[in-house]
Protein backbone atom coordinates (compact mmCIF):
# COMPACT_ATOMS: atom_id res chain seq x y z
CA UNK A 1 0.00 0.00 0.00
CA UNK A 2 1.05 3.91 -0.93
CA UNK A 3 0.50 6.58 1.43
CA UNK A 4 0.12 9.82 -1.00
CA UNK A 5 -0.96 13.27 -0.21
CA UNK A 6 -2.30 15.85 -2.09
CA UNK A 7 -3.08 19.82 -1.50
CA UNK A 8 -6.73 21.19 -1.83
CA UNK A 9 -8.66 24.20 -1.37
CA UNK A 10 -12.05 22.78 -0.97
CA UNK A 11 -13.00 19.08 -0.47
CA UNK A 12 -15.43 19.68 -3.13
CA UNK A 13 -12.63 19.22 -5.24
CA UNK A 14 -12.33 15.22 -4.14
CA UNK A 15 -15.54 14.10 -6.07
CA UNK A 16 -16.01 10.57 -4.75
CA UNK A 17 -15.79 7.63 -7.31
CA UNK A 18 -15.03 9.88 -10.17
CA UNK A 19 -12.10 10.14 -12.61
CA UNK A 20 -10.28 13.23 -11.08
CA UNK A 21 -6.70 14.53 -12.72
CA UNK A 22 -4.82 14.99 -9.11
CA UNK A 23 -1.26 16.29 -8.67
CA UNK A 24 -0.29 13.77 -5.46
CA UNK A 25 3.23 13.31 -4.12
CA UNK A 26 4.12 10.57 -1.99
CA UNK A 27 4.56 9.92 2.18
CA UNK A 28 6.34 6.44 1.08
CA UNK A 29 9.54 6.59 3.57
CA UNK A 30 12.79 6.83 1.85
CA UNK A 31 14.56 9.71 -0.27
CA UNK A 32 11.94 10.02 -2.56
CA UNK A 33 9.43 11.26 0.10
CA UNK A 34 7.06 14.01 -1.13
CA UNK A 35 7.94 14.06 -4.61
CA UNK A 36 5.09 14.57 -6.86
CA UNK A 37 3.02 12.84 -9.71
CA UNK A 38 0.50 13.63 -11.78
CA UNK A 39 -2.09 11.20 -11.97
CA UNK A 40 -5.79 10.47 -13.23
CA UNK A 41 -7.20 8.44 -10.57
CA UNK A 42 -9.95 7.86 -7.74
CA UNK A 43 -10.94 8.53 -4.30
CA UNK A 44 -13.17 7.95 -1.71
CA UNK A 45 -14.04 9.02 1.70
CA UNK A 46 -13.68 5.96 2.88
CA UNK A 47 -10.40 4.48 3.80
CA UNK A 48 -10.88 1.05 2.53
CA UNK A 49 -12.87 1.26 -0.57
CA UNK A 50 -9.70 1.92 -3.13
CA UNK A 51 -5.73 0.08 -2.34
CA UNK A 52 -3.65 3.61 -1.34
CA UNK A 53 -4.23 6.02 1.35
CA UNK A 54 -4.46 9.84 0.53
CA UNK A 55 -4.19 12.40 2.95
CA UNK A 56 -5.48 15.68 2.41
CA UNK A 57 -3.93 19.29 3.01
CA UNK A 58 -5.54 22.82 1.94
CA UNK A 59 -4.14 25.69 0.84
CA UNK A 60 -2.34 26.89 3.25
CA UNK A 61 -0.56 23.41 4.59
CA UNK A 62 -3.54 22.45 7.22
CA UNK A 63 -3.76 18.69 7.49
CA UNK A 64 -7.73 17.78 7.12
CA UNK A 65 -8.39 14.86 9.99
CA UNK A 66 -9.71 12.70 7.92
CA UNK A 67 -7.67 10.02 5.85
CA UNK A 68 -9.56 9.12 2.13
CA UNK A 69 -8.59 6.00 -0.26
CA UNK A 70 -7.01 6.41 -3.88
CA UNK A 71 -6.77 4.64 -6.71
CA UNK A 72 -4.32 5.64 -9.09
CA UNK A 73 -5.93 5.00 -13.05
CA UNK A 74 -2.75 6.01 -14.45
CA UNK A 75 0.22 8.34 -14.07
CA UNK A 76 0.27 11.62 -16.75
CA UNK A 77 2.88 13.33 -17.90
CA UNK A 78 3.99 16.51 -16.98
CA UNK A 79 7.08 17.49 -19.29
CA UNK A 80 5.76 17.74 -23.12
CA UNK A 81 7.13 14.85 -25.10
CA UNK A 82 9.44 17.33 -27.16
CA UNK A 83 11.60 18.30 -23.73
CA UNK A 84 11.40 14.68 -22.14
CA UNK B 1 39.48 42.56 2.53
CA UNK B 2 39.26 39.59 0.39
CA UNK B 3 35.28 38.04 1.28
CA UNK B 4 35.41 34.14 1.99
CA UNK B 5 35.36 32.73 -1.29
CA UNK B 6 33.05 29.54 -0.26
CA UNK B 7 31.32 28.48 2.85
CA UNK B 8 34.37 26.31 4.27
CA UNK B 9 36.18 29.40 5.11
CA UNK B 10 33.09 31.32 6.06
CA UNK B 11 32.07 28.33 8.60
CA UNK B 12 36.00 28.37 9.95
CA UNK B 13 35.65 32.02 10.70
CA UNK B 14 32.25 31.62 12.08
CA UNK B 15 33.31 29.10 14.24
CA UNK B 16 36.70 31.19 14.98
CA UNK B 17 34.04 34.03 16.46
CA UNK B 18 32.01 31.46 18.06
CA UNK B 19 29.20 31.89 16.15
CA UNK B 20 29.04 28.01 14.84
CA UNK B 21 27.59 24.82 16.51
CA UNK B 22 28.70 21.88 14.69
CA UNK B 23 25.76 19.41 15.04
CA UNK B 24 27.35 16.00 15.11
CA UNK B 25 24.71 13.78 15.80
CA UNK B 26 22.26 12.54 12.48
CA UNK B 27 19.57 15.02 11.66
CA UNK B 28 16.69 14.42 9.61
CA UNK B 29 16.01 16.22 6.36
CA UNK B 30 12.56 15.57 6.93
CA UNK B 31 11.49 18.46 9.25
CA UNK B 32 14.38 18.36 12.27
CA UNK B 33 16.56 20.28 10.39
CA UNK B 34 13.88 22.50 9.37
CA UNK B 35 12.99 23.27 12.78
CA UNK B 36 16.64 23.86 14.04
CA UNK B 37 17.42 26.90 11.89
CA UNK B 38 13.67 28.07 12.54
CA UNK B 39 14.75 27.95 16.47
CA UNK B 40 18.17 29.79 15.85
CA UNK B 41 16.79 32.14 13.77
CA UNK B 42 14.17 33.01 16.80
CA UNK B 43 17.08 33.20 19.67
CA UNK B 44 19.36 34.81 17.17
CA UNK B 45 21.80 31.42 18.40
CA UNK B 46 24.90 30.12 16.37
CA UNK B 47 24.70 29.05 12.69
CA UNK B 48 24.13 25.17 12.76
CA UNK B 49 26.46 23.11 10.58
CA UNK B 50 25.01 19.49 10.59
CA UNK B 51 27.34 17.24 9.94
CA UNK B 52 25.36 13.92 9.24
CA UNK B 53 22.12 13.71 7.45
CA UNK B 54 19.68 11.08 7.40
CA UNK B 55 19.80 9.16 4.17
CA UNK B 56 22.41 11.89 2.64
CA UNK B 57 26.42 10.49 3.77
CA UNK B 58 28.41 12.78 2.39
CA UNK B 59 26.42 15.98 2.34
CA UNK B 60 26.40 18.56 5.06
CA UNK B 61 23.44 21.14 6.29
CA UNK B 62 24.57 25.04 7.08
CA UNK B 63 21.51 26.50 8.41
CA UNK B 64 20.85 30.94 8.90
CA UNK B 65 24.20 30.94 7.27
CA UNK B 66 23.54 35.25 7.51
CA UNK B 67 20.26 35.43 10.12
CA UNK B 68 22.27 38.09 11.92
CA UNK B 69 23.82 41.36 11.83
CA UNK B 70 26.78 39.69 13.49
CA UNK B 71 27.20 36.80 10.92
CA UNK B 72 26.75 39.82 8.33
CA UNK B 73 29.96 41.81 9.66
CA UNK B 74 31.99 38.34 9.98
CA UNK B 75 30.23 37.81 6.73
CA UNK B 76 31.94 40.97 5.26
CA UNK B 77 34.99 40.66 6.75
CA UNK B 78 34.26 43.21 9.51
CA UNK B 79 34.56 43.27 13.52
CA UNK B 80 31.54 40.89 14.72
CA UNK B 81 30.24 43.55 17.11
CA UNK B 82 29.90 46.00 14.23
CA UNK B 83 26.59 48.56 14.45
CA UNK B 84 23.97 47.92 12.02
CA UNK B 85 25.05 51.98 10.67
CA UNK B 86 28.94 51.07 10.53
CA UNK B 87 27.80 47.52 8.57
CA UNK B 88 25.11 50.17 6.12
CA UNK B 89 28.56 52.94 5.60
CA UNK B 90 30.82 49.85 4.51
CA UNK B 91 28.09 48.45 2.53
CA UNK B 92 27.43 51.62 0.77
CA UNK B 93 31.66 52.34 0.43
CA UNK B 94 31.69 49.06 -1.53
CA UNK B 95 29.11 49.12 -3.84
CA UNK B 96 30.02 52.74 -5.52
CA UNK B 97 33.67 51.82 -5.96
CA UNK B 98 33.77 50.55 -9.45
CA UNK B 99 32.59 47.15 -10.31
CA UNK B 100 35.07 44.16 -10.25
CA UNK B 101 34.27 41.66 -13.06
CA UNK B 102 34.52 38.46 -12.51
CA UNK B 103 37.00 35.63 -13.59
CA UNK B 104 37.02 32.47 -15.22
CA UNK B 105 38.57 29.95 -14.10
CA UNK B 106 39.62 26.05 -15.59
CA UNK B 107 36.57 23.39 -14.77
CA UNK B 108 39.72 21.47 -12.85
CA UNK B 109 40.34 25.01 -10.53
CA UNK B 110 36.73 24.70 -9.82
CA UNK B 111 35.31 22.52 -6.93
CA UNK B 112 32.40 22.76 -7.68
CA UNK B 113 32.85 20.17 -10.34
CA UNK B 114 34.44 17.49 -8.28
CA UNK B 115 31.03 15.12 -8.68
CA UNK B 116 29.10 15.29 -11.87
CA UNK B 117 25.63 13.89 -12.40
CA UNK B 118 24.43 13.79 -16.01
CA UNK B 119 21.71 11.84 -17.99
CA UNK B 120 20.14 8.86 -16.37
CA UNK B 121 22.63 9.58 -13.51
CA UNK B 122 20.68 12.80 -12.66
CA UNK B 123 18.67 12.81 -9.71
CA UNK B 124 17.45 15.85 -7.88
CA UNK B 125 16.43 13.00 -3.93
CA UNK B 126 20.42 12.55 -4.65
CA UNK B 127 20.28 15.89 -2.86
CA UNK B 128 19.06 16.50 0.92
CA UNK B 129 16.71 18.61 -0.28
CA UNK B 130 14.53 19.66 3.39
CA UNK B 131 11.53 19.86 4.28
CA UNK B 132 11.82 22.96 6.02
CA UNK B 133 8.26 23.74 7.46
CA UNK B 134 5.39 21.28 8.48
CA UNK B 135 2.80 21.85 6.04
CA UNK B 136 4.92 22.96 3.07
CA UNK B 137 4.33 22.10 -0.61
CA UNK B 138 7.31 20.43 -1.07
CA UNK B 139 11.12 20.17 -0.19
CA UNK B 140 12.84 23.22 -1.56
CA UNK B 141 16.31 22.56 -2.25
CA UNK B 142 16.84 26.12 -2.99
CA UNK B 143 15.98 28.67 0.24
CA UNK B 144 19.39 29.97 0.76
CA UNK B 145 20.99 30.33 -3.40
CA UNK B 146 21.10 31.77 -6.42
CA UNK B 147 19.25 30.94 -9.55
CA UNK B 148 21.57 32.31 -12.57
CA UNK B 149 20.08 33.34 -16.02
CA UNK B 150 20.60 35.22 -18.48
CA UNK B 151 18.23 37.15 -21.06
CA UNK B 152 19.05 36.61 -24.84
CA UNK B 153 18.08 39.97 -25.83
CA UNK B 154 19.99 42.28 -23.56
CA UNK B 155 22.71 39.93 -22.82
CA UNK B 156 22.18 40.75 -19.49
CA UNK B 157 23.17 38.60 -16.66
CA UNK B 158 20.59 37.54 -13.12
CA UNK B 159 21.33 36.22 -9.98
CA UNK B 160 18.23 35.84 -7.82
CA UNK B 161 16.29 33.90 -4.97
CA UNK B 162 13.29 32.41 -6.33
CA UNK B 163 12.36 29.60 -4.22
CA UNK B 164 12.98 25.80 -5.46
CA UNK B 165 10.83 23.21 -4.37
CA UNK B 166 11.49 19.47 -5.81
CA UNK B 167 8.70 18.14 -7.56
CA UNK B 168 10.20 14.68 -9.29
CA UNK B 169 13.47 13.41 -9.78
CA UNK B 170 14.35 15.70 -12.67
CA UNK B 171 11.46 18.82 -11.98
CA UNK B 172 11.73 21.39 -10.00
CA UNK B 173 9.29 24.36 -9.30
CA UNK B 174 9.82 28.23 -8.81
CA UNK B 175 8.11 31.33 -7.02
CA UNK B 176 9.18 33.68 -9.76
CA UNK B 177 6.86 37.10 -9.89
CA UNK B 178 6.55 38.89 -13.48
CA UNK B 179 8.01 42.42 -12.29
CA UNK B 180 11.06 40.05 -11.39
CA UNK B 181 14.22 40.25 -13.16
CA UNK B 182 13.82 36.71 -14.32
CA UNK B 183 10.12 37.41 -14.32
CA UNK B 184 10.04 39.86 -17.06
CA UNK B 185 13.42 38.48 -18.89
CA UNK B 186 11.23 34.68 -19.26
CA UNK B 187 7.78 36.22 -19.64
CA UNK B 188 8.60 38.77 -22.25
CA UNK B 189 11.62 37.35 -23.62
CA UNK B 190 11.63 33.38 -23.53
CA UNK B 191 8.48 32.26 -23.44
CA UNK B 192 6.57 34.27 -26.10
CA UNK B 193 9.08 32.85 -28.65
CA UNK B 194 8.94 29.03 -27.47
CA UNK B 195 12.20 29.11 -26.26
CA UNK B 196 13.65 26.90 -22.87
CA UNK B 197 15.60 29.78 -20.65
CA UNK B 198 18.82 28.13 -19.45
CA UNK B 199 18.95 28.21 -15.94
CA UNK B 200 22.16 27.27 -13.05
CA UNK B 201 20.80 26.98 -9.43
CA UNK B 202 24.20 27.56 -7.28
CA UNK B 203 23.24 26.24 -3.42
CA UNK B 204 25.37 27.24 -1.05
CA UNK B 205 27.37 29.86 -3.64
CA UNK B 206 29.76 32.04 -1.33
CA UNK B 207 28.56 34.01 1.04
CA UNK B 208 29.30 37.03 -0.24
CA UNK B 209 27.43 35.81 -3.65
CA UNK B 210 24.72 35.27 -1.77
CA UNK B 211 23.97 38.33 -0.91
CA UNK B 212 24.68 39.79 -4.27
CA UNK B 213 21.72 37.87 -5.24
CA UNK B 214 19.20 39.23 -2.72
CA UNK B 215 20.18 42.63 -3.49
CA UNK B 216 18.12 44.34 -5.89
CA UNK B 217 21.02 46.63 -7.16
CA UNK B 218 21.41 47.79 -10.73
CA UNK B 219 25.05 46.35 -10.89
CA UNK B 220 25.34 43.08 -12.61
CA UNK B 221 25.82 40.34 -9.54
CA UNK B 222 29.09 39.30 -10.97
CA UNK B 223 30.68 42.63 -10.44
CA UNK B 224 28.38 43.40 -7.24
CA UNK B 225 29.91 40.06 -5.56
CA UNK B 226 33.37 41.27 -6.62
CA UNK B 227 32.89 45.14 -5.15
CA UNK B 228 31.39 43.07 -1.95
CA UNK B 229 34.52 40.64 -1.85
CA UNK B 230 37.18 43.38 -3.01
CA UNK B 231 38.30 40.64 -5.07
CA UNK B 232 37.34 39.59 -9.13
CA UNK B 233 34.75 36.38 -7.91
CA UNK B 234 35.73 33.20 -9.91
CA UNK B 235 33.64 31.54 -12.25
CA UNK B 236 33.50 28.44 -14.01
CA UNK B 237 30.84 27.31 -17.28
CA UNK B 238 28.48 25.25 -16.85
CA UNK B 239 28.48 21.70 -18.53
CA UNK B 240 25.05 21.53 -20.45
CA UNK B 241 24.83 25.23 -21.33
CA UNK B 242 27.14 28.36 -21.38
CA UNK B 243 26.22 30.23 -17.98
CA UNK B 244 28.85 30.93 -15.91
CA UNK B 245 28.69 30.12 -11.95
CA UNK B 246 31.07 30.42 -8.85
CA UNK B 247 33.64 28.14 -9.02
CA UNK B 248 33.30 27.55 -5.12
CA UNK B 249 29.85 27.23 -5.15
CA UNK B 250 28.81 23.34 -3.38
CA UNK B 251 25.77 22.53 -5.60
CA UNK B 252 25.11 23.33 -8.80
CA UNK B 253 21.96 22.63 -10.64
CA UNK B 254 21.67 23.51 -14.30
CA UNK B 255 19.21 23.23 -17.12
CA UNK B 256 15.93 24.89 -18.63
CA UNK B 257 13.05 26.51 -17.98
CA UNK B 258 9.98 25.36 -19.66
CA UNK B 259 7.79 27.70 -22.01
CA UNK B 260 4.16 27.15 -21.18
CA UNK B 261 4.45 25.01 -18.49
CA UNK B 262 3.39 25.08 -15.28
CA UNK B 263 3.62 23.31 -12.08
CA UNK B 264 2.06 23.81 -8.84
CA UNK B 265 3.91 25.19 -6.18
CA UNK B 266 3.46 26.31 -2.34
CA UNK B 267 2.45 26.14 0.10
CA UNK B 268 5.64 27.79 1.98
CA UNK B 269 6.44 29.62 5.17
CA UNK B 270 7.97 33.21 4.09
CA UNK B 271 9.96 35.89 4.52
CA UNK B 272 6.59 37.78 5.82
CA UNK B 273 6.66 35.34 8.74
CA UNK B 274 3.17 33.83 7.32
CA UNK B 275 2.20 31.01 4.73
CA UNK B 276 0.15 33.74 2.85
CA UNK B 277 0.85 33.34 -1.13
CA UNK B 278 -1.21 30.68 -2.75
CA UNK B 279 -0.37 27.61 -4.08
CA UNK B 280 -0.75 27.94 -7.90
CA UNK B 281 0.85 26.81 -10.98
CA UNK B 282 4.38 28.56 -11.18
CA UNK B 283 7.19 27.67 -13.38
CA UNK B 284 8.76 24.04 -14.07
CA UNK B 285 12.65 23.73 -13.91
CA UNK B 286 13.95 20.75 -15.53
CA UNK B 287 17.33 19.59 -14.43
CA UNK B 288 19.76 18.15 -17.34
CA UNK B 289 22.89 18.25 -14.83
CA UNK B 290 24.22 18.50 -10.91
CA UNK B 291 27.48 18.71 -10.11
CA UNK B 292 28.79 19.16 -6.38
CA UNK B 293 31.52 18.92 -4.12
CA UNK B 294 33.13 16.21 -1.92
CA UNK B 295 31.25 16.80 1.51
CA UNK B 296 29.08 19.38 -0.29
CA UNK B 297 27.56 22.01 2.65
CA UNK B 298 23.44 22.39 1.48
CA UNK B 299 22.58 26.19 2.86
CA UNK B 300 19.31 26.42 4.31
CA UNK B 301 17.51 29.39 5.59
CA UNK B 302 14.12 29.31 7.62
CA UNK B 303 12.11 31.65 6.80
CA UNK B 304 9.43 32.57 9.39
CA UNK B 305 8.98 35.01 12.02
CA UNK B 306 11.56 37.56 12.36
CA UNK B 307 14.59 37.38 11.87
CA UNK B 308 15.87 35.41 9.21
CA UNK B 309 18.23 35.90 5.81
CA UNK B 310 14.86 36.82 3.85
CA UNK B 311 13.75 39.72 6.63
CA UNK B 312 17.72 40.98 7.59
CA UNK B 313 19.56 41.00 4.43
CA UNK B 314 16.78 41.82 1.95
CA UNK B 315 15.95 45.21 4.53
CA UNK B 316 19.54 45.45 4.83
CA UNK B 317 20.11 45.89 1.05
CA UNK B 318 17.02 46.87 -0.16
CA UNK B 319 17.25 50.17 2.01
CA UNK B 320 20.72 51.16 0.85
CA UNK B 321 19.64 50.30 -2.54
CA UNK B 322 17.01 53.17 -2.10
CA UNK B 323 19.18 55.17 0.14
CA UNK B 324 21.41 55.30 -3.00
CA UNK B 325 18.29 55.80 -5.46
CA UNK B 326 17.37 59.04 -3.49
CA UNK B 327 20.39 60.28 -3.22
CA UNK B 328 21.09 60.15 -7.28
CA UNK B 329 17.97 62.71 -7.43
CA UNK B 330 19.89 64.74 -5.28
CA UNK B 331 17.29 64.15 -2.22
CA UNK B 332 19.09 65.39 1.06
CA UNK B 333 18.38 62.33 2.45
CA UNK B 334 20.48 61.58 6.25
CA UNK B 335 19.78 57.75 5.65
CA UNK B 336 17.79 54.81 4.75
CA UNK B 337 16.39 51.89 7.10
CA UNK B 338 14.12 48.83 7.09
CA UNK B 339 13.86 47.40 10.33
CA UNK B 340 14.65 43.69 9.42
CA UNK B 341 11.50 43.01 12.41
CA UNK B 342 9.01 45.28 9.39
CA UNK B 343 10.10 41.88 7.03
CA UNK B 344 11.23 44.93 4.53
CA UNK B 345 7.98 46.32 4.57
CA UNK B 346 8.76 49.73 6.52
CA UNK B 347 11.50 51.95 4.90
CA UNK B 348 12.87 54.83 7.12
CA UNK B 349 14.12 57.54 6.02
CA UNK B 350 15.57 60.34 7.38
CA UNK B 351 15.51 64.13 5.39
CA UNK B 352 16.68 67.44 6.02
CA UNK B 353 13.22 69.24 5.28
CA UNK B 354 14.14 71.94 2.85
CA UNK B 355 11.24 72.25 1.40
CA UNK B 356 7.72 71.40 1.63
CA UNK B 357 5.96 67.70 0.79
CA UNK B 358 9.52 66.49 0.20
CA UNK B 359 8.06 63.54 1.96
CA UNK B 360 5.82 63.20 -0.83
CA UNK B 361 8.46 62.86 -3.10
CA UNK B 362 10.60 60.39 -1.62
CA UNK B 363 7.14 58.00 -1.34
CA UNK B 364 6.82 58.72 -5.39
CA UNK B 365 10.26 58.19 -6.27
CA UNK B 366 10.89 54.71 -3.54
CA UNK B 367 7.45 53.30 -4.37
CA UNK B 368 7.72 54.29 -8.45
CA UNK B 369 10.92 52.55 -8.24
CA UNK B 370 11.18 48.99 -9.69
CA UNK B 371 11.96 48.33 -5.84
CA UNK B 372 8.37 49.60 -5.16
CA UNK B 373 6.53 46.06 -4.81
CA UNK B 374 8.33 44.70 -2.09
CA UNK B 375 7.48 47.52 0.41
CA UNK B 376 4.57 49.41 1.44
CA UNK B 377 4.83 51.77 4.17
CA UNK B 378 7.52 54.70 4.17
CA UNK B 379 8.14 56.82 7.34
CA UNK B 380 9.82 60.02 6.90
CA UNK B 381 11.53 61.60 10.12
CA UNK B 382 13.59 64.46 10.02
CA UNK B 383 17.10 64.68 10.69
CA UNK B 384 16.65 64.92 14.52
CA UNK B 385 15.94 62.02 14.37
CA UNK B 386 18.10 58.27 14.72
CA UNK B 387 16.69 56.20 11.87
CA UNK B 388 18.35 53.23 13.38
CA UNK B 389 16.80 54.08 16.62
CA UNK B 390 13.30 52.26 16.91
CA UNK B 391 12.17 53.91 19.97
CA UNK B 392 12.93 57.40 18.43
CA UNK B 393 11.05 56.31 15.01
CA UNK B 394 7.91 55.30 16.74
CA UNK B 395 7.70 57.98 19.28
CA UNK B 396 8.00 60.46 15.88
CA UNK B 397 5.56 58.58 14.33
CA UNK B 398 3.30 58.73 17.09
CA UNK B 399 3.47 62.38 17.37
CA UNK B 400 4.55 64.19 14.90
CA UNK B 401 2.07 62.59 11.89
CA UNK B 402 -1.09 64.10 11.41
CA UNK B 403 -3.68 61.39 11.23
CA UNK B 404 -5.13 63.41 7.69
CA UNK B 405 -2.34 65.50 6.14
CA UNK B 406 0.64 63.51 7.12
CA UNK B 407 -0.86 60.37 5.94
CA UNK B 408 -0.52 59.33 2.03
CA UNK B 409 -2.53 56.77 0.70
CA UNK B 410 -1.49 55.02 -2.69
CA UNK B 411 -4.24 52.68 -3.75
CA UNK B 412 -4.12 50.57 -7.18
CA UNK B 413 0.05 49.96 -6.65
CA UNK B 414 1.87 46.83 -7.73
CA UNK B 415 1.89 44.42 -4.89
CA UNK B 416 2.76 40.62 -4.51
CA UNK B 417 0.78 37.24 -3.34
CA UNK B 418 2.71 37.35 -0.20
CA UNK B 419 1.25 40.10 1.49
CA UNK B 420 -0.48 38.98 4.92
CA UNK B 421 -2.68 41.57 4.73
CA UNK B 422 -4.29 41.50 0.82
CA UNK B 423 -7.46 39.59 -0.02
CA UNK B 424 -7.67 36.40 -1.90
CA UNK B 425 -7.99 38.33 -5.56
CA UNK B 426 -5.79 40.75 -4.69
CA UNK B 427 -2.65 38.31 -3.85
CA UNK B 428 -3.79 36.24 -7.00
CA UNK B 429 -3.40 39.56 -9.26
CA UNK B 430 -0.78 41.30 -7.10
CA UNK B 431 -2.92 44.42 -6.38
CA UNK B 432 -1.22 45.88 -3.92
CA UNK B 433 -1.66 49.35 -1.93
CA UNK B 434 0.97 51.67 0.11
CA UNK B 435 0.96 54.64 2.58
CA UNK B 436 3.13 57.53 3.43
CA UNK B 437 3.62 58.58 6.71
CA UNK B 438 5.04 62.08 7.21
CA UNK B 439 6.90 62.38 10.65
CA UNK B 440 8.14 65.97 9.27
CA UNK B 441 7.34 69.09 11.15
CA UNK B 442 5.29 71.52 8.23
CA UNK B 443 7.81 73.93 7.25
CA UNK B 444 5.52 76.48 6.86
CA UNK B 445 4.67 76.45 11.15
CA UNK B 446 6.27 78.99 12.98
CA UNK B 447 9.28 77.28 14.61
CA UNK B 448 9.35 79.50 17.68
CA UNK B 449 5.91 79.35 18.52
CA UNK B 450 4.26 76.14 16.86
CA UNK B 451 6.70 73.53 16.41
CA UNK B 452 6.43 71.74 19.54
CA UNK B 453 9.88 71.36 21.45
CA UNK B 454 11.22 67.84 22.48
CA UNK B 455 11.29 67.19 26.15
CA UNK B 456 14.60 65.21 26.23
CA UNK B 457 18.04 65.24 28.52
CA UNK B 458 19.95 65.99 25.46
CA UNK B 459 17.22 69.04 24.43
CA UNK B 460 15.76 70.58 27.95
CA UNK B 461 18.92 70.99 29.85
CA UNK B 462 22.40 73.64 29.68
CA UNK B 463 25.11 71.97 28.49
CA UNK B 464 26.55 72.34 31.77
CA UNK B 465 24.24 70.37 33.65
CA UNK B 466 24.19 67.70 31.51
CA UNK B 467 27.80 67.17 31.84
CA UNK B 468 27.25 67.47 35.16
CA UNK B 469 25.30 64.44 35.80
CA UNK B 470 27.06 62.43 33.31
CA UNK B 471 30.15 63.44 35.20
CA UNK B 472 28.38 62.34 38.90
CA UNK B 473 25.97 59.34 37.51
CA UNK B 474 27.79 56.48 38.99
CA UNK B 475 28.70 58.92 42.62
CA UNK B 476 24.70 59.33 42.90
CA UNK B 477 24.69 55.43 42.83
CA UNK B 478 23.49 54.32 39.58
CA UNK B 479 25.52 51.27 37.65
CA UNK B 480 27.77 52.54 34.76
CA UNK B 481 26.81 52.82 31.37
Amino acid sequence: MNVWEVFINDLSELREDEDLELSIRTLNPGIYKYTYKKVRARVSTSPEKYPDKLHVRFGRGQPHDHVYSIQVLEELNVIPEEYL
Amino acid sequence: MKGHRDNRTYVEDLERHGDLVRIKQEVDWDLEAGAIVRRVCELKAPAPLMERIKDYPGFRYLGAPIATYRRLAICMGMDPRSSVPDLAEEYLRRTTTEPIPPVVVDKKDAPCKQNILLGDEVDLCKLPAPLVHDGDGGRYIGTWHAVITESFEEGTVNWGLYRLMLYDSKLMAAAVFPFSDLGKAFLQRYEPQGRPMPFAAVIGPPPLAAVAASAPSPIPEPEFTGQLMGEPIELVKCETNDLLVPAHSEVVIEGVILPNVRLEEGPFGEYTGYRTSPRDKRLAFLVKAITFRDDAIVTISNMGVPTDEGQLLRSFSLGLELEKLLRSQGLPVTGVYMPPESTHHMMIVGVKPTYSNIATQIANLAFGSKLGPWFHMVVVVDDTIDIYNWDEVFHALCTRCHPVRGIRVYEHAVGTALYPFLNAHERKYAKGAQVLFDCTWPLDWDPLNEVPRLVSFRTVYPKEIQEKVLANWEAYGFPSE
